[in-house]
């Protein structure tokens, strides 16, 4: 089994993919958007093993024992993202709470994306330099480019040509720009073989 | 930069790999090293000339202004 095993990713997108088809016939009423956070959580774990197994060793040049504890953290974190999500959104449901009530309830989600973000700079310290290189310049191209969709998007939306729900647009940001990296990564990489 | 850190290595009869651990780098990064599509930071050329016992200017050459 390989560090960061793409079977065990594969296995988890499956997993996503099942609850998502599953749950709304077992659950009637259930959220449209709980079902999007399972369809979209087994697209990226999916694409994440498709990377780990087309892109082996070479994108990621850090000991296995270091991206053993990362797949782990990760791994941990989304699942605690996922459940803070379906949590939320069906709290959300109910009419009776008072504002400070559902902004807490609405903020459910950060904590796990906060512990997300912590593994990821735990991970950038501990490689090595060369690899800090990497992943400075594929971060850095990754969040310039989202920044200009975003930047393009802002522009379109004030003149009105398109129209995309605030909300989603500010939630997407965060994995526009993990794909982002990703993609940018594997690209900067082919620089330093 | 150039460099003579494959020449060294090969005196030395060490694999990349045997290497990197001396270094705590990965063998990756001294793959780019002695390729020369990395230029490793200060402290890591002076870990690398301390370990084959030359002065950094032994082992690296920079490039022509």
């Amino acid at each position: 089994m390989k560090p960061t095993s793409p079977r065990l990713l594969a296995l988890m997108a499956a997993a996503s993919l099942g609850l998502g088809l599953l749950l709304p016939r077992l659950i009637p009423g259930l959220p449209d958007a709980v079902t999007g956070v399972l369809l979209g959580a087994a697209f990226g774990l999916g694409l994440a093993a498709l990377m780990y197994w087309r892109l082996p060793s070479p994108c990621d040049t850090a000991p296995a024992a270091l991206r053993r504890r990362y797949t782990r953290e990760i791994a941990v974190s989304m699942s605690a993202y996922a459940v803070a999500v379906i949590v939320s959104l069906l709290l959300l449901k109910r009419a009776d709470l008072d504002t400070p009530v559902r902004a807490l309830v609405a903020l459910l989600p950060v904590p796990p994306i906060a512990l997300v973000l912590r593994a990821m700079v735990h991970y950038i310290r501990d490689v090595d330099e060369m690899q800090q290189r990497i992943e400075l310049e594929a971060v850095s191209i990754g969040t310039a480019l989202v920044c200009m969709v975003y930047m393009a998007g802002g522009f379109l939306q004030a003149a009105k040509v398109i129209d995309v729900p605030s909300a989603s647009a500010m939630i997407w940001v965060f994995p526009f720009i993990c794909a982002a990296y990703g993609v940018a990564k594997a690209v900067v990489i082919r620089r330093y073989q | 930069m150039k460099n003579h850190l494959r020449a060294l290595r090969d005196e030395h009869g060490w694999s990349q790999g045997e290497l990197a651990e001396r270094l705590e780098v990965s063998r990756q990064t001294v793959n780019a090293l002695e390729t020369g599509k990395y230029d490793p930071s200060l402290p890591l050329a002076f870990r690398i000339a301390r370990l084959f016992g030359r002065s950094i200017e032994d082992v690296f050459v920079p490039d022509e202004p």
